[in-house]
């Protein structure tokens, strides 16, 4: 009788120490995410988010003037075929389907540059806002990557020549700035990679549309 | 002595099981008190006001991205019903639905692979810097590029799609993916081929990466084929300011011309 009252105790008390056990685990293990961040850190991702959100905000608003719009038409019985027109034209200049002209910058590469690099400039074209980009006339949609090796570079299985060139239409000043900002990727690859030169010029431009088929034949839209 | 060694004797056994227990027992709600302390600074109610000003941020966005995502499908829902030359309005929506398809508008499933990517855990060694040792913005732009090169057809890291336009950024330890915060650790989906998995897993490129960088600091990348992967819609603007249309015929080959579209 005492034996089995003992095992009681025992067992409650051990149960106690599973959850505790189970508890701390837990509180230690999910310290992740914002905590970990610096006060500056903090500051830029906010500055961002802030930015974000305004453009987000603003495209909220341009598609509710189009819904009314459309709707608005529809209710009169005239037709929708312009506004059906003007809409693809905006898509399929901005997937890159269609040619683009606009202001922006142009960047002349020259030397044994890597893939990645060229690829982290790209990137650096898109935090500055870039809208259209090509690389050595080859219009950059989802997917166009520069691959192969330093001096043997190729795009969508283009060989690239030396010196070849990136095309991006934006805010020039804007590409401009974050392009050769100290610390930029410009000054980053003068230090990691010397013997390769990076100029940058502000022009205006007239980008082509891509060759690529954008119709991803193994997948479908989700149900 | 051996009155007290006989009183010990008659203890009975689950006694001193039941003391260990309870001393350890004892020890670990000291360790929760402790560990409670801290973290209810990171509560909510009193976040340090940057920290709160962020998730605040995060959430907007997350709730103006659903907004946008739900006023696309009005408008294209207004779209197929359109009025006018019939034939021209069903051309039009046939075409708009390519546009959309490749601008990344669309949500996809299908076959291809998913690459997870873990910070090391390793203690950092002397000389390198603890950011080393974690996942960046650079890893993941590295394995997504040689994701398109090897055929993926549409991607995306923690449910943001990789668009056009889409930057990838380090802010200190994280990662920005389209200005959203990205939470490690970070999956990438792709969808592609059904040799999606063989040509990523055996490019050069990409064993290169695994030696130089995700082995030699203990990153954790784990790849997994699947034939159901899922690629949400991308859910940011699509707005141009800076580019305009070349004078050219309509794209598509209608033959109407655009007449008021360009502002």
């Amino acid at each position: 009788m005492r034996t089995a009252r003992g095992h009681w105790a025992v067992s409650a008390v051990l149960f106690v120490m599973g959850v505790l056990l189970v508890v701390q685990f837990r509180a230690q293990t999910a310290n992740g995410g914002l905590s970990n961040l610096t006060t500056q850190d903090l500051t830029t991702l906010i500055a961002n988010l802030n930015d974000r959100n305004s453009e987000l905000r603003s495209e909220v608003a341009d598609l509710q003037a189009q819904l009314r719009t459309l709707q608005g038409t529809q209710q009169t019985g005239a037709s929708n075929v312009g506004q059906l027109q003007s809409e693809l034209q905006q898509l399929r200049m901005w997937s890159g389907l269609d040619p683009v002209r606009g202001d922006g910058v142009v960047i002349i590469i020259d030397g044994p540059i890597t893939a990645a690099a060229s690829n982290e400039i790209l990137n650096e074209l898109r935090i500055a806002g870039a809208e259209a980009m090509a690389i050595d006339g080859v219009r950059v949609v989802p997917g166009t990557v520069v691959g192969g090796n330093p001096g043997g570079l190729s795009v969508e299985n283009v060989a690239l020549p030396m010196p070849f060139h990136l095309e991006a239409i934006g805010d020039p000043a804007n590409l401009q700035a974050v392009l050769q900002r100290a610390g930029g990727v410009i000054s980053r690859i003068a230090v990691a990679q010397p013997d390769v030169t990076v100029e940058v010029a502000a022009t205006t431009m007239t980008l082509p549309g891509t060759d690529r088929d954008l119709d991803a034949p193994d997948a479908k839209p989700q149900l | 002595m051996s009155a007290l060694v006989a009183r010990v004797r008659r203890i009975p056994s689950w006694q001193f099981t039941l003391g260990v227990a309870l001393l350890v027992l004892g020890f670990l709600i000291t360790a929760q008190l402790r560990s409670l302390v801290p973290r209810t600074q990171y509560d909510s109610s009193d976040l340090p006001p940057l920290r709160q000003t962020a998730q605040e941020l995060q959430a907007a966005q997350d709730q103006l991205k659903a907004q946008i995502l739900d006023l696309r499908a009005q408008v294209q829902a207004a779209e197929q019903n359109g009025q006018g030359n019939a034939a021209q309005i069903t051309a039009l929506n046939a075409q708009l639905g390519d546009a959309r398809l490749a601008a990344g508008l669309v949500a996809l499933q299908g076959p291809g692979v998913v690459v997870s990517l873990r910070d090391s855990t390793r203690p950092v060694p002397p000389g390198a810097a603890p950011g080393d040792l974690l996942v960046s913005a650079a890893d993941l732009r590295q394995v997504i590029d040689l994701l398109w090169l090897s055929g993926a057809e549409a991607v995306s890291v923690n449910g943001e799609r990789i668009a056009v336009t889409t930057p990838l950024t380090d802010i200190g330890s994280s990662v920005l993916v389209n200005s959203s915060y990205l939470q490690p650790p970070y999956q990438i989906s792709a969808i592609g081929p059904a040799d999606l998995y063989t040509r990523l897993a055996t490019s050069a490129a990409f064993v290169a990466y695994l030696q130089n960088r995700a082995q030699a600091v203990g990153l954790d990348v784990a790849l997994l084929q699947s034939n159901d992967v899922q690629v949400p819609a991308y859910s940011g603007t699509v707005n141009l300011i800076h580019a305009r249309p070349v004078a050219s015929p309509v794209p598509g080959g209608s033959a109407s011309p655009i007449g008021s579209a360009t502002p």
